[in-house]
């Protein structure tokens, strides 16, 4: 299979004021042509320094990546025109003109005339399904909408490979939903040949993605399908309890040596918390008694299936939004 | 030929979507017309009230005028580079593998189209309402001073924008600081003559000064290219040193962005 982007020992370090941080800590990815490959990571990760490299607006300390084949410092103008960048929770454009002022003039940076701009901005526009709010001004589009603009305006240069960075980035379930639904579309008809998306949201990956990678800290530290990931923690086992009571710290928990990692939600009842647990061997008895003798009550106990999620617990020990 | 004009689009569309953008917004009326107009009519009021001659009034018609394109440059280019890059509008610019410096000609070209229709209203307001009388024979070497004017002040506004993208929202201040002394200093409504020698030679250094200067006694004593070459010259070899430095440091900023990951901070 062709190689659409590759990384080589990738380092991006930003000066602060506290000395020097490494936002990406040698970071070796092979991201294979024709899919949709997901960069899933919790706040900081890296995954925006990393997507910002390989769309070449951002430099690399050290290291190297290609796109396309091309070098993304020696040959950035060659990686730029095979490429777009698509933010979520951004608003470029101008907002008193229309969706399709905005579109056409992006059109035109693209080398694309007056005239052929707008048959371009047309196409797009059906593909996407803007034609409701064409009309319409940027600044009076929603959320939902301005995330179908962007995407609609990362495809006007018919870029081979495609960079979303968190497409569903504040949109609410059913938008988030249409814009996933649009992403595996561009795809799945060609349209795109390779996507990179980030994400923080573990059913998105799960649901979108071919191929995933796990950053965390700058580095990589899982990388497979969906299916394969899975697999590494299939040995594992999961459970669900519902908790009341004693609303502390269950660090306690990982005293037990079965216990890898845990995650609390809370839950939509008032004073009562979900605690998701993954551990290397059935040892339910003791959790619950251990959660008992620190005052809290296990109201409900269910096994759950293997989830991309509980990867992740695994390998960092505690949930990605924490 | 088409390579050229290819090279010349993102110029064309940024210059479009800026008069787009402002025949959509109605205030440029109140703001670029009448408050002009009132200041111009007050001072040629108190200019009447000292029985100055009648060319003042021509002189001062074109003293306004001339000032809207420098506001032009401060508030439409250099803070619009920075605001630019707020709305990551500047990053997808950049994605499209454009020379930055095609937008500014976008954002100048488009300023000065939009600022010119407003100067022409201003013209003809001094010449129906106020009576100003300009020599028909200076008008050529006026243009010509006119043009090279604009492009030695479009070329500082390259400079500031380059200044805006390094000190972000303080930019602003820098617009505050340069934009009243400037036009005092240039002598939109009086001859600089009034000052006293050095500041008259610091203000000499100003394109906008020329620039006045030049188109005034082109319009208004019909002075002709035999007296107005230094005007010229001075504002061609200011925009040649302006034009490539600005460009060269504007191209360094984007640089020092991608390296030290300023493009994408946005809040500083
Ligand atoms: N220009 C910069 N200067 C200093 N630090 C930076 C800069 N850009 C990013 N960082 C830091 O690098 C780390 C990684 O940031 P990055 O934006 O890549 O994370 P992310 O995975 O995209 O997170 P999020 O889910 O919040 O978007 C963060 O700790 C961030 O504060
Ligand atoms: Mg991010």
């Amino acid at each position: 299979m062709e190689t659409a982007i590759k990384t080589i020992d990738l380092v991006r370090e930003f000066k602060t004021s506290k000395g020097v941080f490494r936002a990406l800590d040698g970071v070796n990815l092979e991201i294979p042509s024709g899919m949709i490959y997901g960069l899933l990571g919790p706040n900081g990760a890296g995954k925006t320094t990393l997507i910002r490299i390989l769309s070449t607006l951002l430099l690399p300390t050290s290291g190297d990546a290609y796109v396309g084949g091309y070098h993304v410092v020696r040959e950035a103008s060659k990686v730029r025109s095979i490429i777009n960048l698509v933010s979520g929770g951004e608003r470029p454009g101008y907002g008193i003109l229309t969706t399709r002022e905005n579109l056409i003039y992006y059109a035109m940076l693209y080398g694309y005339s007056r005239r052929e701009a707008e048959r371009r901005v047309e196409e797009v526009s059906q593909l996407i399904g803007l034609d409701e709010f064409m009309n319409k001004r940027l600044n009076e589009l929603s959320t939902g909408m301005v995330q179908k603009y962007s995407l609609a305006r990362g495809l006007l240069n018919n870029p081979r490979i495609l960079f979303l960075d968190e497409p569903t980035l504040g949109l609410d379930v059913e938008n988030a939903r249409s814009i996933r639904r649009l992403i595996r579309r561009l795809v799945d008809e060609g349209y795109i040949e390779t996507i990179l998306l980030t994400s923080h949201y573990m059913h998105e990956v799960e649901e979108l993605c071919d191929r995933v990678a796990i950053i965390h800290r700058g580095r990589i530290i899982e990388e497979g399908t969906v299916e394969e990931l899975k697999e590494r923690v299939s040995s594992h086992v999961i459970y669900e309890l519902t908790l009341q009571g004693s609303n502390g710290n269950l660090d306690f928990l990982r005293e037990l040596d079965s216990v890898i990692g845990y995650k609390v939600r809370l839950s939509n009842v008032p004073g009562e918390a979900r605690l998701r647990i993954i551990m290397a061997y059935e040892d339910i008895s003791r959790v619950i008694s251990l959660l008992e003798r620190k005052m809290y009550r296990v109201r409900r106990i269910v096994r759950d299936e293997i989830s991309l999620e509980d990867v992740f617990l695994k390998l960092v020990g505690r949930g990605l939004d924490e | 030929m088409s390579r050229i004009l290819d090279a010349l689009r993102p110029a064309y569309a940024r210059a479009w979507v800026r008069i787009r953008g402002n025949m959509r917004v109605k205030t440029w009326l109140l703001w670029e017309v009448v408050l002009p107009t009132i200041f111009m009519a007050s001072v040629i009021y108190a200019y009447h009230n000292l029985d100055a001659p009648r060319i003042f009034i021509g002189f001062v018609v074109v003293g306004t005028m001339m000032m809207n394109f420098w506001f032009n440059v401060l508030w439409g280019m250099g803070n619009v580079l920075y605001w630019e890059k707020e709305t990551g509008n500047l990053e997808v610019y950049l994605l499209s593998n454009r020379p930055i410096y095609m937008l500014l000609l976008g954002m100048a070209l488009g300023g000065m189209l939009n600022t010119g229709i407003r100067s022409l209203a201003i013209l003809l307001i001094g010449i129906l309402v106020f009576g100003a009388e300009f020599n028909a024979a200076g008008l050529l070497p006026a243009t010509l001073v006119f043009l090279l004017t604009l492009a030695a002040l479009y070329s500082l506004g390259l400079m500031f924008s380059s200044l805006h993208l390094v000190y972000g929202r303080k930019g602003i201040r820098i617009n505050e600081v340069l934009g009243d002394p400037i036009s005092f200093l240039s002598g939109q409504y009086y001859p600089i003559s009034v000052f006293p020698t050095l500041l008259q030679a610091v203000a000499s250094l100003l394109p906008l000064t020329i620039g006045l200067d030049g188109v005034r006694r082109a319009l208004l004593l019909g002075e002709g290219m035999e007296n107005l070459y230094i005007h010229l010259a001075g504002l061609g070899i200011m925009t040649l040193i302006l034009l490539p430095l600005g460009i060269w440091i504007l191209n360094r900023m984007v640089e020092k962005g991608r390296r030290d990951g300023r493009l994408i901070m946005r809040w500083l």
